[in-house]
């Protein structure tokens, strides 16, 4: 799968902002992985190549970086905290029942139907509404079992709507 | 998105320098945070100061790092060379993640211009036009909301050129990181936001002379910079009758965990933690008290109960075998197991470790996996010993960031205070907490 020319031209456009190319590598994955929805190798490869850089050293950054997906991930994504603040306060009751209503067994396992997956993240700095988690970009917080479920639900009506 | 009232300080009172405002609806746009009597700070530096005259209030101000090491601002900036041509650059050290820290978060949130407009009065002390804000990953709304306030600024020129008619080129750009805690230590986030996996450089050179891009740079935390408008615009004099004799002024503490009202409270440097946990955070719920607080984040050294009244103080938390840290106090109350939160921290710092000193490496790893036989009933003697040996390991200079020291603050810090659930664990299988469960994902 390759990028389409709109991203090709918007990270040919990164290294301009910064006084070394090197820096325009991670927002050149973002596009991609926006785009592709997870870093395939070819897909890293394109990138260093656009950006005239060495594909393993591209590999290296998406490599090191949580952010960065090399593995498919649900079109709806959950990423709950579950440091020590979040724990406190719920934040393993929350993954089971995610878990249950998505039917995972594991972590950063992908429902049968590719909707959803769960991953566990570290503190995201949002301690005051712990147990809290970030999904579709967007902080959501004092997590309960009837929030989760209501965005679930919401998925599962968007995706039966053809959205 | 879900409601998020505002958990913390805000409004007038005598303590809250920064926060004041806080509340104040629409403060994220320009106008209002104009009303409120914002960039009158950077306004009066660049008509009526010259860079060493800011310079010597915020030395006056007496102003310690708020990001994790608590050094000297005044002196940080002085080490910057004065006549080396060419560019130099402020960086904003905006990538919070020490477990239980979400203070910068807070201000960036409710107050986006009080930080540019603190970057760029430091921009101006230390003669610097480039300023970099190296954004938390994560941070989907400070990064809207800054990128919002960033173009406002442009369209006003007070970045530009000449910004309130000086001669002093302000440009800013914001740097998102990937998700890597390390990259909150400085020389890490200098390798980040150069293009490269964020590990550790050995100092010297230190970043004031050879940072980004090998050029001079001044790296500050949010709320080090958050506290700048208010020291130009009353002076580092007034500034310096908050706090103590070596910690003036205020700090917000982010306080989380089982306390009935967490939040990110502001207060006069001193004030002791029982005000903090008990008064400000409403304590435990009913019937629970506090087993055990992290006073500066997670890799704070922990203390027990009976020194609440231990001080916000950074010297004395030093004292006493902790430290202030990143001003995130995380409290656990007497229903949770310390051994299986100290199982859970080290999890985390053998995730976070960049890989690049042995000890970090693999002994967060180790202990791991030690903590995983304890806690499944198969530990021993053995296994407290091989703690206490990794612990050590980790700490004392044996790694070139403080990642590997937090990670045996850790386990040395909980064993020190806890032995006895040690050892119910480790030699017999046994725990007295009720919620056992709660902090295994």
């Amino acid at each position: 799968m390759a990028l389409s020319e709109h991203a090709v031209e918007e990270i040919k456009a990164l290294p301009g902002r910064f006084p070394e190319v090197r820096s325009a590598v991670m927002p050149a994955l973002d596009i991609a992985q926006e785009e592709l929805g997870f870093l395939t190798p070819d897909a890293m490869s394109e990138v260093a190549g656009l950006l005239k850089l060495d594909p393993g050293y591209v590999e290296g950054i998406a490599t090191f970086y949580s952010l960065f997906h090399l593995e498919p991930t649900g079109r709806h994504h959950f990423s709950v905290c579950t440091n020590l603040s979040c724990t406190l306060r719920g934040a393993v009751e929350i993954c089971d029942h995610i878990k249950r209503r998505i039917g995972v067994e594991k972590f950063n396992e992908v429902s049968a139907d590719g909707l959803f997956s769960l991953e566990e993240v570290e503190c995201l700095g949002a301690c005051e509404y712990a147990p809290m988690m970030r999904y579709q970009h967007e902080f959501h917080y004092d997590l309960t079992a009837e929030k989760l479920d209501a965005l679930i639900d919401a998925a599962r009506r968007g995706a039966a709507n053809g959205r | 998105m879900a409601a998020d009232a505002l958990r913390g300080s805000h409004g007038p009172a005598r303590q809250h320098l920064l926060t004041a405002d806080f509340g104040t609806p629409g403060l994220h746009r320009l106008d209002v945070y104009r009303r409120c009597g914002g960039y009158g700070s950077l306004e009066k530096a660049l008509k009526e100061m010259a860079p060493e005259e800011v310079h010597a209030e915020v030395k006056t101000s007496g102003l310690r790092g708020r990001g994790g090491a608590g050094f000297a601002t005044g002196t940080k900036w002085g080490f910057l060379p004065k006549d080396v041509p060419g560019p130099r650059y402020v960086v904003v050290n905006a990538d919070e993640s020490e477990p239980g820290t979400s203070k910068d978060r807070y201000l960036m949130e409710n107050s986006p211009h009080l930080l540019l407009e603190g970057a760029c009065i430091a921009a101006y002390a230390v003669g610097a036009h480039q300023i970099w804000i190296y954004l938390r990953g994560e941070y989907d709304k400070p990064y809207r909301l800054l990128t919002a306030a960033i173009a406002e600024l442009r369209r006003e020129g007070i970045l530009g050129p000449s910004p309130f008619g000086r001669d002093h080129l302000l440009e800013l750009q914001i740097y998102r990181g990937h998700g890597a805690y390390i990259c909150g230590e400085e020389t890490a986030l200098l390798d980040s936001l150069e293009g490269k996996r964020g590990q550790p450089r050995s100092r010297p050179p230190f970043p004031a002379v050879k940072g980004a891009w090998g050029r001079p740079t001044l790296l500050n935390n949010v709320e080090t910079l958050s506290a700048l408008p208010w020291i130009v615009m009353h002076g580092g004099a007034e500034y310096a009758k908050f706090g103590t004799d070596r910690s003036r002024g205020t700090r917000l503490l982010s306080v989380s965990g089982n306390v009935e009202k967490p939040g990110v409270y502001e207060v006069e440097l001193g004030v002791t933690f029982r005000h903090v946990i008990m008064e400000l955070a409403g304590g435990p719920s009913p019937g629970r008290r506090v087993k055990v607080f992290w006073p500066g984040g997670s890799s704070a050294q922990v203390l027990p109960e009976s020194m609440l009244d231990t001080t916000t103080d950074l010297d004395e938390l030093a004292r006493v075998g902790s430290m202030a840290g990143s001003g995130g106090v995380i409290v656990m109350d007497d229903a949770h197991c310390v051994v299986r939160a100290a199982h859970r921290l080290l999890r985390f710092y053998a995730n976070e470790s960049c890989g690049k000193c042995t000890p970090c490496r693999t002994g967060g790893n180790w202990a791991v996996r030690t903590y995983e036989r304890i806690l499944a009933g198969e530990g021993s003697a053995l296994d407290l010993q091989i703690l206490d040996r990794i612990q050590d390991s980790l700490q004392n200079g044996r790694c070139l960031c403080a990642l590997g020291d937090s990670a045996g603050f850790v386990i040395m810090s909980t064993m020190k205070y806890f032995r006895d659930e040690y050892e119910e664990h480790a030699l017999r299988n046994e725990c007295s907490a009720e919620r056992t469960a709660a902090v295994h994902a």
